[in-house]
C-alpha cells in the first residue's frame, strides 16, 4: 500500500478519477534514461507501472502471476482468405508482390490495402499488455467497467458484499474472472461512487429526513413493504412537479393503505414531501408554483386534523373515502387531457415555445388554455426527468444525480468488457489481447517505460 | 572571462513543465524564510512572534490549482456531445479540432444577449405587467442556455482525441454499442429467432459480446417488468461521454463495431521458423500451419466465422445468391445433423457403460473406470476416488482460498 497515494513531487499516475490524478496524468512524462543504468532504467519503469496497476496486489503475488507470453490476435480478413490461399506472400523474390507488381496486375492500391495486405505495416503493442494478467481481477473490472471511481474503491465494494459475479455474491477482490463472467454491483454504490458528493446543506436535510422517517416507522411493522417504499422512491420529485408526483403516487397509497393510522401516515409523508420540496429547491420554483405547494400542504394539514377529529369516533371506511376524495382532488388541479403528452411533441413544443408564447399570449380567450397545456406539458416532462433522477436527501450523494467532476477525462471502456449501465451490470467477454495498433490493457505510460517494466519482471533481469 | 554562472543559481524549473498555465517568465514573489511548522497554533505563534508571513501552500500545489483552474478546467464537467480526453486539448486548454471555440462561445453569448434585451424593450413598450414579464424571462432564460450549450458542441472526434493518455497511443477509447443497437440486437435474436453467428456477422459484433448484451438485456428487460429501478441518469451519462457506434437503420452503410474475425496468435507461431521447400510447390495457409505444428488448422478455419470465407468464395466463382445460400443451408444442416448425432452416440455410449441399480430412495450408478485418470501425481479430480485416502492440502498455509469459478 502506498504511502503518498497522490504525490507531487514524485508523481505516479493511479486508478483513480480524481483531480490530482488528471493532474498527475497530464503532466507525467517518460523518464529519462540517458543518465541512468540499464538496472535503474527498469526500477523506474516498474516503480511507475505497478503504481498505476493495482499497488494493493503484493508484488510477490504479481511475480506469480506475471506471464512473458502475451496474448495478441490478428484481425483477418475474409475476402482476402476466400480470394488468396496464402501461396501469394511467397510470390515474386519469396516474399510477396511489390507496390509496382500489384499495379501491374491490376490490384490498386485502395485495393489492396481493402484485401488486408497492409495490415502488417501496424506492428502490435505487445509491451503494454506485460500487467494483463492483472485485468482479470475483479475489482480492476469493476474499475474498468467504470462502476467505481478508483480501483480501491471498487475493492472495497466488493469486500463490503455490494458486488454479485453470476448472480452470486463475491466478495473476494483477487477473484480472477473467467470469460463469460458477469458481475453486477449494487445500482445505489455505482451512483454513490460517480455521482457528485452530497453538498452539506443536503446532508444536513438526509440526518433530519432520516429522524422524521423513524419518527412515521414506529409500529408500522405490519405495512407491507411497497406502501412503504413507494411514497420514499416520490419523496424526491422536485420542483414544479410535485403536485402531479403527488397525484401519480395518490392512487397507489390509496390501494395500499387499509387503516385511518396508516392513512394518516401517508398524508403526513405527503405534506413533508411538499416541504421537503420547498426546501430543497426554493431557487428553481416561481412564485406561483410556491404557492400551489403550499395550498397543498394546507389543505392536507386541513385534511389531517380533520382525520385526528374522525379517528376517535369514525370507522376506519369512511376516513379512507375522505382519503381518496382529497387525493382526487389534487389529481383534478391538473387538466387531465394534456397529462399523456408524449415526449416528442413536448420537445419540439419547448423549442418553439419563447417565440410562440407572445402572439399567444396575447389572445385573451386562448391564454388560459394554452398556459395549461403548456404548465401540464413542462410538468410531464420534469416529471419524467424527476422520476428517473429524483431529489432525495436520504441518498448518500448528491441529488439530482450528475456525474462526478473530472470524470469524462477517464471515462472509456475497454473492448473486453461488455457494459449495461442500467442494471449496473458487465460481462467480461474474454481475456484482454494486443492487436496491430491497439493494447486492449489501459495503461497510462509510453512504450518504452512498459517494456523496460517488462523487462524487469522477466526471471533474469 | 566573465565569471560562469552556477547552475545551482539558475532559477530551477518546478516539476509542472509540460501543461503550464502560468507563465514561466513572471518570478513567484519569493518567500526567504522557511516556514517548517504549519500547524494553525504555529501559524498564531508566528503572527503574535512578527515573524514573516508563512506561506500556506506549497509550489507544488500552487502550480496544481493553477492548472486546475486554467487548462484542467475544461475536464471538471463533461463536454456536451462529444468526448473529453486530455489529448483532445493543447497545453493551453484548447480544443485542438476546434481552437476557436471559445470565440464562438461568446459570439453566440453576445447575439443571444443583444436579442433578450430587443424583446425586454418590446414588452415594457407593450406594459406587459411585471410577475408575465418574469415568468417570461425565466422560460427565455432557460431556452437561451440551451442555445448557448448548443453553440458550444464541438465537431465530432478525430482519431487523435480519443487518446486518454497522452504518453500512450496503443490504447484508444473504443466505441461502446449505442442503446439503439442493443436494443436491435436483442430483438433479433430473442424476438426474431436469428442465430448468433448471423447477427454478429451481419452488424458488425463480436458473437461473444451479442451473447452478453442480449444476457444484460434480457435482465434489464426482467427490472423494468419487476419495477426495479433503473441507474437510467447513469446509463445516460456514461454513453454521452463515450463514443458509440450508431445503429444505421438502412443496412447500406452499416458500420461495423469491431473486427468479427480475430485470429488469436497460437503460441506455435510464436517462434520464427526455417523451412526449407521446393521454389516451385504452392505453399498455402494450410502448409504453413502444417509445418508450424502438425495439429495447428489454417487460418479459415480457425476464425470464429469461417463460413464468411466460403460464402465469399462462391461469390468469386459467380455463383448465384440463391444457389450461394442454398448450398449454405445445405452445409448448416449436416452441421446439424452431425452434432445430433454425436450427442445420440453419447447416450449410447453412456448407456452401454453405466449400469443403473435403482434403490430405494436413489438410483446408484455404475460406471466404468480407468484407473490412469487420477493423473501424474495421482491427485487428478477426473480420477476415481481422488477424494479418499489422499490428505487435502487445503488447510495448509498459504493455500488460496479464493474461487476459481463461480456457476
Amino acid at each position: 500500500m502506498p504511502r503518498k497515494y497522490h504525490a507531487l513531487k514524485v508523481p505516479k499516475v493511479r486508478q483513480d478519477w480524481s483531480k490530482w490524478n488528471l493532474y498527475n496524468l497530464s503532466r507525467i512524462k517518460t523518464p529519462n534514461a540517458s543518465k541512468l543504468s540499464f538496472f535503474q532504467q527498469k526500477w523506474a519503469a516498474k516503480s511507475l507501472a505497478r503504481a498505476y496497476h493495482n499497488p494493493y496486489v503484493r508484488e510477490g503475488q504479481w511475480t506469480r502471476m506475471f506471464d512473458r507470453r502475451l496474448p495478441a490476435v490478428v484481425p483477418m480478413n475474409f475476402q482476402y482468405l476466400a480470394r488468396n490461399d496464402g501461396s501469394e506472400q511467397a510470390s515474386g523474390r519469396g516474399m510477396g508482390l511489390e507496390e509496382e507488381d500489384a499495379h501491374e496486375m491490376g490490384r490498386s492500391e485502395p485495393g489492396r490495402r481493402k484485401l488486408g495486405m497492409g495490415m502488417a505495416k501496424k506492428s502490435t503493442p505487445y509491451m503494454h499488455m506485460a500487467f494483463y494478467p492483472l485485468e482479470r481481477r475483479l475489482d480492476t473490472a469493476i474499475f474498468r467497467a467504470m462502476f467505481a471511481s478508483s480501483s480501491k474503491q471498487a475493492r472495497q465494494f466488493v469486500t463490503h458484499g455490494w458486488v454479485k459475479v453470476n448472480g452470486k455474491k463475491m466478495t473476494y477482490p483477487g477473484y480472477l474472472l473467467n470469460p463469460g463472467d458477469m458481475f453486477s454491483v449494487e445500482p445505489e454504490r455505482v451512483l454513490f461512487a460517480t455521482g457528485v458528493q452530497k453538498p452539506v446543506q443536503q446532508k444536513r436535510g438526509a440526518k433530519k429526513a432520516a429522524a422524521e422517517g423513524e419518527e412515521a416507522e414506529e409500529g408500522q411493522e405490519e405495512v407491507n413493504e411497497e406502501s412503504t417504499e413507494e411514497p420514499s422512491e416520490q419523496t424526491e420529485v422536485k420542483g414544479s412537479d410535485s403536485k402531479e408526483a403527488e397525484s401519480e403516487s395518490a392512487p397507489n397509497e390509496a390501494d395500499a393503505v387499509p387503516g385511518p393510522e396508516e392513512a394518516l401516515k401517508a398524508l403526513k409523508k405527503l405534506r413533508n414531501r411538499a416541504s421537503h420540496i420547498m426546501e430543497g429547491s426554493k431557487a428553481e420554483l416561481t412564485g406561483r408554483r410556491r404557492q400551489e405547494l403550499r395550498s397543498i400542504s394546507k389543505t392536507v394539514r386541513a385534511t389531517m386534523t380533520r382525520f385526528g377529529r374522525r379517528d376517535s369516533k369514525d370507522p376506519e371506511g369512511q376516513s379512507v373515502e375522505e382519503l381518496t376524495a382529497l387525493l382526487n382532488d389534487i389529481v383534478s388541479k391538473i387538466p387531465k387531457e394534456h397529462l399523456p403528452a408524449t415526449e416528442k411533441t413536448s420537445k419540439s413544443e419547448e423549442g418553439s415555445a419563447p417565440k410562440s408564447s407572445n402572439p399567444q399570449a396575447q389572445d385573451p380567450e386562448h391564454e388560459d388554455e394554452y398556459k395549461a397545456a403548456k404548465d401540464a406539458q413542462l410538468l410531464h416532462q420534469a416529471l419524467q426527468r424527476a422520476r428517473e433522477n429524483p431529489y432525495d436527501p436520504s441518498k448518500p450523494y448528491r441529488t439530482p444525480w450528475m456525474p462526478r467532476s473530472y470524470m469524462s477525462a477517464f471515462a472509456f471502456i475497454p473492448r473486453y468488457l461488455e457494459v449495461n449501465q442500467n442494471i449496473c451490470s458487465a460481462v467480461y467477454l474474454r481475456h484482454p489481447v494486443a492487436r496491430p495498433g491497439i493494447a486492449e490493457v489501459p495503461t497510462p505510460l509510453s512504450a518504452e517505460t512498459m517494456g523496460l517494466a517488462f523487462n524487469w519482471y522477466l526471471r533474469r533481469r | 572571462m566573465p565569471p560562469r554562472l552556477q547552475p545551482q543559481r539558475l532559477p530551477q524549473p518546478s516539476a509542472c513543465q509540460c501543461l503550464r498555465s502560468r507563465p514561466q517568465a513572471v518570478a513567484e514573489p519569493h518567500v526567504f524564510s522557511r516556514s517548517f511548522h504549519k500547524s494553525p497554533a504555529a501559524l498564531e505563534r508566528n503572527k503574535e512572534a512578527g515573524k514573516a508571513p508563512v506561506r500556506r501552500k506549497t509550489l507544488l500545489r500552487r502550480d496544481m490549482d493553477a492548472w486546475l483552474a486554467g487548462p484542467g478546467f475544461r475536464f471538471r464537467r463533461s463536454s456536451p456531445g462529444s468526448t473529453n480526453y486530455l489529448s483532445a486539448y493543447d497545453k493551453e486548454g484548447n480544443m485542438r479540432r476546434w481552437p476557436e471555440r471559445e470565440e464562438a462561445t461568446q459570439r453566440a453569448r453576445e447575439t443571444e444577449d443583444a436579442r433578450e434585451a430587443e424583446v425586454v424593450k418590446q414588452e415594457e413598450a407593450e406594459g406587459v405587467d411585471e410577475a408575465e414579464r418574469a415568468s417570461r424571462a425565466a422560460v427565455r432564460a432557460e431556452a437561451r442556455a440551451k442555445r448557448i450549450a448548443e453553440a458550444r458542441i464541438p465537431p465530432k472526434e478525430r482519431l487523435s482525441d480519443l487518446y486518454p493518455f497522452p504518453l500512450n497511443q496503443a490504447f484508444k477509447s473504443e466505441a461502446v454499442l449505442s442503446e439503439e443497437l442493443r436494443e436491435e440486437l436483442y430483438r433479433q435474436v430473442v424476438v426474431r429467432k436469428m442465430d448468433l453467428q448471423g447477427v454478429s456477422a451481419a452488424y458488425g459484433v463480436d458473437m461473444r459480446r451479442v451473447a452478453a448484451v442480449i444476457r444484460l438485456k434480457t435482465i434489464e428487460k426482467q427490472w423494468i417488468e419487476e419495477g426495479k429501478q433503473l441507474a437510467a441518469p447513469y446509463n445516460e451519462a456514461v454513453l454521452a461521454m463515450l463514443p458509440t457506434t450508431p445503429l444505421r437503420q438502412d443496412g447500406s452503410n452499416m458500420v461495423a463495431h469491431e473486427s468479427i474475425n480475430d485470429l488469436p496468435v497460437h503460441p506455435a507461431t510464436r517462434q520464427q521458423l526455417f523451412y526449407p521447400t521446393s521454389e516451385s510447390r504452392n505453399f498455402t495457409r494450410e502448409d504453413a500451419a502444417k509445418a508450424f505444428s502438425p495439429s495447428l488448422l489454417p487460418a479459415d478455419k480457425r476464425i470464429p466465422h469461417p463460413q464468411l470465407v466460403q460464402l465469399e468464395r462462391w461469390n468469386a466463382e459467380d455463383v448465384s445468391r440463391t444457389e450461394r445460400l442454398n448450398r449454405f443451408a445445405e452445409i448448416e444442416e449436416k452441421e446439424h445433423a452431425a452434432a445430433v448425432e454425436k450427442e445420440r452416440k453419447q447416450k449410447e455410449w453412456k448407456a452401454r457403460t453405466q449400469r443403473t441399480v435403482q434403490g430405494r430412495r436413489w438410483d446408484f450408478k455404475f460406471q466404468d473406470i480407468s484407473a490412469e485418470n487420477v493423473g501424474k501425481d495421482g491427485r487428478s479430480s477426473k480420477g476415481v476416488g481422488h477424494r479418499y485416502g489422499m490428505p487435502h492440502t487445503e488447510r495448509k498455509r498459504g493455500e488460496v482460498k479464493i474461487p476459481t469459478s463461480v456457476e
